[in-house]
């Protein structure tokens, strides 16, 4: 297994390289769809359209949900965050990886 | 909520469930003036939100989910009542479903507290415990109500000084949770001496109608973080049955994957963190969160549709070797909220 630990830890390295700027993609998603992006100070003439179209008397927004949600709608809706891969916590590496989260761990200065 | 006076909201639903049924009722009940219609095939819901009441109140929630569902729901909007909320709410206290009413009780009460809802009412008291499926449990949730929320600034968690938990069994052997928390304590001790794990045995009529077992465990740090875990066993009837020492130690991993994920906020209330940060005053307010779970992904949609606000989302890489894997500092300018509701005396 010690051979393993190399492209393991290659491959964690790679993912975080993906998942970092991507997590506010992620969250908000590309598009400038609904709300948009609040900071976007020109916005293009089609979206400003768009919006209009959403927009009632131009007072009242109509906001529709986007297919990805409304699938969502039909999960169970928990606050629960399960461990998906639980990490193997008898092996020394894996408890030293939280070794100073504790009092007992190594303190700063 | 108030800010959502005069807009309305039309869910399309394939099926409506019967907790689901329930939380709206319960949510009727802490309102005033809610209009909700449900179409005669209960596949659409017309809500028109009212005002936030509160008051003394009871409600009996589905068993087919744990008050923890409910109640979740009730810490979001209790601090913005015209009156303070106090309310009895019987069911199952601990499932393996929902966060448990001792897991909301040791994180989220803390959590409120930080933002500036605190006070000796602010208060989830345990009368009966119930597990599923048939419940018969019974708490009171109490709750002051706010003016303005305080702005917060978590981005240190700190070292977890202290491990402390409830192990609890109705209807077992009382024997059950000792086995659990010898078990769980064999796991732990190898972090940290300061280990306290409390063995809960209610009996008759506060030991609900059904028998099972579970654990709760939380780590506080020394600035105050309370992350927490929590198993509970199989239902009666569903499943195959637990032994109480496999219980014990999983649910001590369990807790060592949460102090894995870290932040400043334990992975059950991250959204709670944020809706109060949102609902905060005109300042910039910044939490350390460990990853974000998928609710709260949603959730974070949820609050740009309502409020149109977006949090600043940084990835932080632990420039620590040993603190855990990797966080993100979430930042946000509050709405400047004003519960207008609210009483002046």
């Amino acid at each position: 297994w010690k051979e393993d630990l190399t492209q393991k830890a290659a491959e964690a390295f790679l993912r975080q390289q993906r998942s970092t700027p991507n997590l506010r993609k992620l969250v908000y998603g590309t598009g400038t769809h609904q709300f948009g992006n609040l900071s976007q100070s020109v916005e293009d003439e089609d979206q400003e359209s768009e919006d209009a179209d959403d927009e009632l008397g131009g007072l009242f927004r109509v906001s529709r949900p986007d297919t990805a949600s409304k699938q969502k709608a039909n999960a169970l809706d928990c606050s629960k965050f399960l461990v998906e891969k639980p990490q193997d916590w008898d092996l020394e590496e894996v408890m030293n990886s939280i070794r100073d989260c504790f009092v007992t761990g190594k303190w700063e200065d | 909520m108030k800010s959502g006076k005069g807009n309305f909201l039309i869910l399309s639903v394939l099926y409506s469930l019967d907790f689901e049924a329930s939380f709206i009722r319960l949510i009727d009940k802490v309102t005033n003036g809610s209009r909700i219609e449900i179409n005669q095939t209960g596949t659409t819901l017309y809500y028109q939100p009212g005002l936030l009441y509160g008051g003394s109140l009871e409600h009996d929630c589905s068993p087919s989910r744990g008050i923890g569902y409910y109640l979740e729901s009730l810490l979001c909007l209790a601090p913005f009542m015209k009156h303070p909320l106090k309310i009895v709410l019987r069911g199952v206290t601990n499932d393996q479903v929902d966060p448990s009413v001792d897991v909301l009780k040791a994180t989220a009460l803390p959590l409120l507290k930080k933002f500036g809802i605190d006070g000796e009412s602010l208060e989830i008291k345990i009368n009966r415990r119930g597990m599923p499926p048939k419940g018969g449990g019974e708490i009171v949730f109490s709750c002051p109500v706010r003016k303005v929320l305080q702005p917060v600034q978590f981005t240190d968690p700190g070292k977890i000084k202290r491990i402390r938990g409830t192990a609890y069994s109705v209807r077992v052997s009382p024997q059950m949770a000792n086995r659990m928390v010898e078990s769980a304590r064999g796991i732990l001790n190898k972090f940290l001496p300061d280990i306290y794990i409390y063995t809960d045995h209610m009996k008759g009529v506060s030991s609900g109608k059904s028998p099972g077992f579970g654990m709760c465990l939380t780590a506080e740090t020394i600035n105050g973080t309370i992350l927490s875990a929590e198993l509970a066993s199989n239902p009666q009837g569903q499943g195959e049955a637990v032994l109480p020492e496999e219980l014990g130690q999983s649910c001590a991993k369990l807790l060592l994957e949460e102090v894995y994920r870290g932040g400043c906020v334990d992975s059950t209330n991250q959204s709670l963190a944020l809706l109060l940060m949102t609902l905060g005053q005109r300042d910039v307010s910044k939490v350390l969160l460990g990853p974000l779970s998928p609710y709260t992904i949603e959730f974070l949609r949820h609050l740009r549709s309502f409020f149109q606000i977006m949090f600043k989302i940084e990835t932080k890489t632990t420039e620590e070797e040993h603190t855990g894997g990797e966080k993100v500092l979430m930042t946000c300018v509050g709405i400047g909220f004003h519960n207008l509701s609210k009483t002046i005396r």
